[in-house]
């Protein structure tokens, strides 16, 4: 399973977000605000769920605030961090 | 002092979702082949995204809630000075357990802010209370097997008090892994039907559900099931009530069927708890059955009541109640609770 399903998956069963499952989920959608919904307490359960799921661990706010941006930019950014 | 009156009747269990489902097991005496709540029905009040943080034992608790209202023909929402007491004997165990364990196998720092948010004691009350607009007090007791009795104890003196006038008073708890394992360790597992009138053998099963109800000093256009007469919780012998006419919450656990069989001594009773299982809010079921006894005028029949080992009468089914009112009786150990109902004026 490719990092950004696993992540897709993760974060359903974890925020209770079914609709990131479904195929039409646009995964350039901003995950915070308008678009997913998320809000500051999501942004706490993001970093443990990345951090459970993938040992990754988002420390930098800077990082972290374009890393939130969308599935498509956390994906990468956790796959950019695996690979260093 | 005005009577405190049941109004409105909200309730899930195995036997399906909500009070006509409830009457409809109760005729039929049949108990369901399956103790678990299908939560189904709450997408009927609440959209999915509203519920999105909230844990299944609050979702539980927010069906009954919305079951009691419609039922009392209230609205869910800006219910100004609503009271809210809820009575669970193990709480959000799915929850509590999901965070511990986070907590034990990884660190603090991997414990979910919204299972932690959940597990708290009264997250439940405040989750319905915030839905629903309720800017009532609210309160959430555990007294493990006696929760039911001595939240309700409260509930009527904060409505005899007139320190609200409508309350609702809920019990809910939730079957799990974790309780589920523990039972098996405890009382190994059984596929036999619950019979807890036959009181010197283990018969329990494990259950799970929400009873919900709308408590009222005012006069409420919705009909009345049932008026309290008195809330009696305390310990060592039990107080015998006066009455003749007894529901029984003999759940078949063993240990406690003697002390049952003496409430029971003398009386015509009733014993529901096969449709809804063991578990700690199940009194609160034993007083929604009451209630509606009541209401009706006539009993329902209790299921493998042709097992009771006891000196007392069972009330058969369609039986005429006459004008006394009955007595809901909760044993264990630790104390006991006796919930006097009467047929309202």
């Amino acid at each position: 399973m490719d990092t950004k399903t696993k992540l897709k998956h993760a974060l359903a069963d974890e925020l209770n977000l079914p609709e990131l499952k479904e195929a039409t989920f646009d995964d350039d959608a901003p995950l915070f605000g308008q678009g997913l919904g998320l809000d500051s307490l999501d942004a706490v359960e993001l970093v443990i769920v990345i951090q459970k799921h993938f040992g990754v661990e988002i420390k930098d706010m800077d990082e972290s605030r374009s890393a939130f941006a969308s599935i498509n930019a956390l994906a990468a950014y956790i796959d950019q961090r695996l690979a260093a | 002092m005005k009577p405190v009156r049941i109004h409105g009747i909200g309730v899930a269990g195995g036997f399906g979702t909500g009070r006509q489902a409830f009457e409809k097991a109760l005729e039929s005496g049949l108990p369901p082949p399956s103790l678990r709540v299908d939560l189904a029905a709450l997408e009927a009040f609440q959209p999915a995204r509203t519920l999105r943080r909230m844990d299944s034992f609050s979702r539980l608790a927010l069906l009954g809630a919305h079951l009691a209202l419609e039922d009392a023909g209230l609205e869910p929402k800006g219910q100004d000075g609503l009271g809210l007491i809820i009575a669970s004997g193990h709480g959000a165990t799915v929850t509590t357990a999901h965070a511990l364990l986070d907590s034990m196998l990884a660190g603090d720092a991997f414990t979910s802010p919204i299972h932690f948010a959940n597990s708290m004691h009264n997250a439940c009350a405040a989750n319905i209370s915030l839905l629903m607009g309720a800017t009532g007090p609210n309160l959430t007791v555990s007294q493990f097997d006696l929760s039911v009795p001595s939240a309700l104890l409260t509930a009527h003196r904060w409505l005899r008090e007139g320190r609200v006038e409508r309350l609702l008073f809920g019990a809910v708890d939730e079957h799990s892994d974790l309780l589920e394992h523990l039972w098996r360790r405890q009382r190994g597992e059984s596929q036999d039907p619950m019979r807890p009138l036959a009181t010197r053998v283990e018969s329990a099963r494990p259950g799970e559900g929400a009873a919900f109800f709308l408590l009222s000093t005012k006069e409420e256009t919705a009909p009345v099931y049932a008026a309290f007469e008195s809330v009696t919780v305390g310990r060592g012998a039990p107080v015998i009530p006066s009455s003749p006419l007894r529901v029984l919450g003999a759940d078949g656990r063993v240990e406690l069927g003697k002390t049952y069989g003496a409430m029971a001594e003398g009386a015509r009773i009733a014993c529901f708890t096969p449709h809804y299982g063991s578990f700690p809010a199940s009194p609160a079921f034993d007083m929604a059955a009451a209630a509606l006894m009541l209401r009706r005028g006539h009993a329902f029949a209790s299921p493998q009541g042709e097992a009771n080992d006891t000196e007392s009468t069972v009330l058969a089914a369609d039986e005429a109640l006459g004008t006394q009112g009955l007595s809901c009786l909760t044993w264990v150990p630790e104390g006991f609770g006796v919930v006097d109902l009467a047929i309202s004026a």
